[in-house]
């Protein structure tokens, strides 16, 4: 997983990021003492944590948060946008970009004179750790069709989600003009990081929904394996996903690219779809292990496909499987992926969370998945998928109630960008780029 | 060093929210504003009575219709000085407490006031066993009003009220929760904004030289509220809240949210703890 050696944080993608001159001093700052302190014995001493210097990249031609591994802790926060004009949209992407900036790096906010309200919530301590955070920026349908100058940029398959046949979609979590999914290693960082941003515009931005997950953190295995996390189904979840550390994959399957017919101020973007899927635990819990893996298409504590795998990276054979003997036809792996010539063009990168909110009224939990998945062509990809899904027998067990489709723009590229950059130029707005 | 840049940055991002307390405010220069302010507060508080008074009375003459189409005016007098109000939170959870303050809800016996009366005669369409409540309504503004004459107004009470009533429309009112049953919410927004507005108006010559961008931002937001409002005016008073669009909703409520957070730097400008 992560080792963090002399100001040098080595990430399992093997992407290696220095500190930096700043970002040492910042760790001088927070004590920067090697992990393995363990907690003391006063019952609030805070728990300890070796991540907290761990650091994303902002700047790139991606946005980050996407490729990125997921951490423990990811949020979405979807917003109204008051910003209409070209100035005020450019307003909203530069402090968006700023405030994300200074929240990926980390650092000490300014102190203002003591009558006034602070700069910041104080809520991860006077020094702002990093805690391996990305903050992703995404527009909705209707961030493009309720300005009239951005109607003819709008990315081509930009749609407002709409409900398949299971859905019982809540208006109160669908849809936005802006989504920002916010991840990390601790819910704490989110929550700071999403308070920073409602403090910083509050008249160009109004919250609409949110929605926090978490991913079950595992020990690392001896032999440097990795294994996916686990669903609150109690399944592995994105053992077919495709691997974010192979670029030309991720060109083909996630980016919009040079050739697409795409505007040109999206590439280097990509589709983003949110869904909040309620899973019916208590009744998944009442289902015979037997008929839980027919239904998903996997053995349920490796992970493994049917058919003689051990774990699950074995990959099912559906051609010498026609009659569904050995994966069911309509497992959800099954109709999800059906891996022949065709569906290689629907993959999807799901990068998901699991979230528990309450009770319903019926006294049962509410929880379930919080479905985030990135795609060059929401149509070939998630729509797709989707359909293929409809009317599975899972469906007796999930309820999506909530989410959107949005586009993330490309990423900034330096400290004079900032995201959104390319597609205010394409407008016709003249944009400076400055170092701010 | 790139950390400095950042922090110039946020520095930026900040600064038309809370810049440093800059103004040079001695406590001599708000005895005036505290002084106007508490005439306005005593106005409003008279006015609270007759118009309760008249209220009260057709609740209980029974005249149905007289007392739904009073309801929305008379709580804006309350509205308006709400700050001040609540100093007596016995008054004001009397006066203006919610169903969902009490444990019973509507059938708590404790839930009286402008809310229990607004159950009655909108959501069970009657005046009947109104009585009680409507008499306790108007022994409580009564009192209130001697009290508010009585009171010596503490100056970051009344700076800090512009940001209050900010802060309570934003938490609770934005969602139009306040008067659920009748759905006057716009009649207790404007009271609720020019009570703010009152505030902000009598201590702004003592910020504008110093901070004239600030004294624009907050006017500006506060003429943009009066516009939007201005759209849902009828002629005796204000459209229902469901007639509101979720346009103008996220409008209102990110002045709100914008009004809130400027308005809470005042004290500061003006040397209050």
């Amino acid at each position: 997983m992560t080792k963090v050696e002399k100001g040098l944080i080595t990430t399992r993608r093997g992407m290696l990021l220095g500190v930096g001159a700043a970002g040492s001093a910042l760790a001088a700052g927070l004590g920067g003492a090697p992990a393995a302190e363990t907690q003391g014995t006063q019952v609030t001493d805070a728990p300890v944590s070796d991540k907290t210097q761990e650091r994303q990249p902002f700047y790139g031609k991606h946005q980050a948060g996407i490729v990125t591994p997921r951490p423990a802790a990811g949020m979405i926060a979807s917003f109204h946008v008051l910003a209409q004009t070209p100035a005020e949209v450019e307003r909203l992407f530069r402090t968006l970009s700023e405030r994300i900036a200074f929240l990926m790096k980390g650092g000490t906010p300014p102190a203002f004179d003591d009558k006034l309200p602070p700069a910041d919530s104080g809520l991860l301590g006077p020094v702002v750790p990093p805690d391996n955070l990305t903050m992703t920026v995404s527009l909705g349908s209707s961030f493009f069709d309720q300005r009239d100058w951005l109607v003819p940029h709008k990315p081509v398959r930009l749609s407002r989600m709409k409900a398949s046949p299971n859905d019982a979609l809540d208006a109160d979590l669908c849809h936005g003009d802006l989504a920002l999914q916010i991840s990390s290693n601790t819910p704490d960082t989110n929550i700071h990081a999403l308070r920073d941003i409602l403090k910083n515009l509050p008249d160009l931005m109004v919250l609409r929904w949110k929605q926090e997950g978490s991913v079950p953190v595992l020990p690392p295995k001896p032999d440097g394996s990795h294994e996916s996390a686990r669903n609150f189904l109690g399944f592995r979840d994105g053992s077919a996903n495709p691997d974010a550390g192979n670029a030309a994959l991720m060109d083909r399957v996630v980016w919009v690219s040079e050739g697409s017919d795409e505007p040109a101020w999206s590439q280097g973007g990509t589709y983003q779809v949110v869904r909040i899927i309620r899973n019916f635990v208590e009744r998944w819990d009442r289902t015979p292990l037997g008929e839980q893996e027919r239904i998903i298409g996997r053995k349920k504590a490796t992970g493994a496909p049917f058919g003689g795998g051990t774990t699950e990276h074995d990959l099912p054979d559906y051609a010498k499987d026609p009659e569904g003997q050995v994966t069911p036809l309509d497992a959800h792996i099954r109709m999800a992926n059906h891996r022949n010539a065709t569906s290689d063009a629907n993959l999807i990168l799901r990068r998901p969370f699991n979230y528990s909110n309450g009770v319903s009224k019926s006294g049962q939990l509410e929880q379930g998945l919080l479905f985030i998945c990135y795609q060059a062509d929401l149509e070939r990809g998630f729509i797709t998928v989707q359909r293929q899904l409809d009317g599975e027998p899972l469906e007796e067990y999930i309820k999506p109630i909530g989410g959107g489709f949005f586009f993330t723009p490309p990423g900034p590229l330096d400290e004079t960008d900032f995201v959104g950059r390319t597609l205010l130029e394409a407008t016709g707005h003249a944009v400076t780029r400055i170092k701010s | 060093m790139k950390l400095r840049i950042t922090l110039a940055s946020s520095l930026f991002a900040l600064a038309a929210a809370a810049v440093p307390a800059t103004a040079e405010v001695s406590p001599l220069d708000l005895v005036q504003p505290i002084a106007d302010y508490k005439i306005y507060v005593s106005e409003n508080s008279e006015k609270l009575v007759t118009d309760t008074k008249a209220f009260t009375d057709a609740v209980k003459a029974g005249d149905l219709d007289k007392a739904k189409s009073l309801f929305g005016s008379t709580r804006m007098s309350y509205e308006a000085i709400e700050p001040i109000a609540e100093l007596f939170s016995d008054l004001d959870g009397s006066i203006d407490s919610r169903a969902d303050d009490h444990e019973k809800a509507e059938k708590d016996p404790e839930f009286t006031g402008f809310h229990r009366i607004e159950y009655g005669l909108f959501a069970e369409n009657s005046t009947k066993d109104l009585e009680p409540f409507a008499d306790k309504l108007m022994a409580d503004v009564t009192e209130l009003n001697k009290r508010i004459t009585e009171l010596t107004l503490p100056p970051e009470k009344v700076v800090g009220g512009a940001a209050v009533l900010m802060e309570e429309v934003a938490a609770t009112k934005i969602s139009g929760e306040e008067d659920r049953y009748s759905h006057t919410d716009l009649w207790d927004f404007k009271a609720n904004f020019d009570g703010s507005r009152k505030i902000f108006d009598l201590v702004r010559p003592l910020i504008e030289k110093d901070d004239n961008a600030f004294v624009a931002k907050v006017s500006g937001n506060f003429d943009a509220v009066d516009a939007t409002l201005s759209k849902y005016k009828t002629a005796d008073g204000y459209q229902l809240y469901d007639k509101l669009t979720d346009d103008d909703r996220a409008v209102l409520a990110a002045k709100v949210n914008t009004l809130a957070e400027d308005l809470s730097t005042l004290r500061g400008k003006l040397g209050l703890n």
